[in-house]
């Protein structure tokens, strides 16, 4: 289904980045560092009263000829950042949103882990696994 | 014999997940305070060791419970009373030993360790509940039980099931023990 996925810190810096297809790598990281631009556009947009009680996914941030970019931002500012080929037509609005819910939900359980520092990279493997899940599902 | 019945009536409950993310705080930090995972695992056990004396009050006054006459009896109020009071589980009670002074406490669920995943590399025999092994320690101790609580196997390090072993160290005085009541 996706196949790069990466969690970006408040202080935008990647805590979390894979992409399947790992020969264009960069490529891919280069995606999801424009994509942040367009994340930030997409909040200071809302306006402030918003901001508040908007909503956590963002929606397609922008397509590209081969991908999709969707985002999604939590409260703590920690941003996911999901890349969908885009020939996949069959993947729904709400299929996406499921997905960062279940990102979302695996990421607090890395955060509640008494040994995880906040801040430092992920490499909790159920983490991992789950993002694999994601990524092969379909694809 | 007057003991003050229901103590509290009413269970005063804390989310539980708060509870786990102050234990699993308190292990990171010792942890981080020091190097070697034997030093982490006493101080634990101190820890827990200085609860258990003083929950074991708590627990009389709150339980209710009778007069055991024999270790397996006090093995299976440790289990279905204290364990579901305390952390709302019910180990499953093992005897090991023909002297039947060795039980397993086998917990298949632990609520302690919901959120660790794995422990962290280089802390490889820390064992993060110990706690449990020094509050069981200290209780029996303070009903006059001197006991040797230990984990014999731990999810955490890969067993399949997390198993706390007490072996009773001293015989009971029973005529002493008796005239105390």
């Amino acid at each position: 289904m996706a196949v790069c996925v990466a969690v970006i810190a408040k202080e935008n810096y990647p805590l979390y980045i894979r992409s399947i297809p790992t020969e264009n790598e960069l490529k891919f990281h280069y995606m999801v560092h424009t994509s942040l631009d367009v994340v930030d556009e997409k909040i200071s947009a809302m306006g402030k009263a918003l901001v508040d009680q908007r909503e956590l996914y963002l929606g397609l941030l922008y397509p590209t000829e081969d991908y999709k970019v969707y985002g999604y931002v939590t409260n703590s500012k920690v941003k996911f950042v999901m890349v969908v080929d885009s020939s996949n037509t069959a993947l729904r609005d709400n299929e996406i949103r499921s997905m960062f819910r279940k990102l979302h939900n695996s990421y607090t359980d890395v955060m509640c882990n008494p040994f995880y520092n906040p801040g430092d990279r992920i490499q909790s493997r159920a983490f991992d696994g789950m993002v694999t899940s994601m990524m092969i599902q379909v694809c | 014999m007057s003991r003050p019945a229901h103590r509290r009536p009413e269970y005063r409950k804390i989310n539980k997940d708060l509870f786990v993310l102050t234990y699993g705080a308190l292990v990171a930090q010792l942890c981080k305070d020091y190097e070697k995972d034997e030093d982490v695992n006493k101080y634990l056990d101190t820890m827990g060791y200085g609860i258990g004396t003083r929950l074991v009050e708590d627990f009389l006054a709150r339980s209710c419970v009778r007069r055991c006459h024999s270790y397996s009896e006090i093995a299976d109020i440790i289990a279905q009373v204290a364990f579901k009071m305390y952390l709302g589980i019910t180990p499953s009670v093992t005897c090991n030993n023909a002297s039947r002074n060795e039980f397993s406490l086998i917990l298949d669920k632990n609520p302690l360790v919901e959120f660790v995943e794995e422990l962290p590399t280089g802390r490889s025999s820390l064992c993060y509940c110990n706690l449990l092994c020094g509050i069981i320690r200290g209780a029996l101790e303070m009903v006059h039980l001197a006991a040797d609580v230990t984990f014999l196997q731990d999810r955490l390090k890969g067993d399949s099931v997390t198993e706390i072993g007490i072996t009773f160290l001293k015989k009971l005085d029973e005529k002493k023990y008796r005239r105390k009541k």
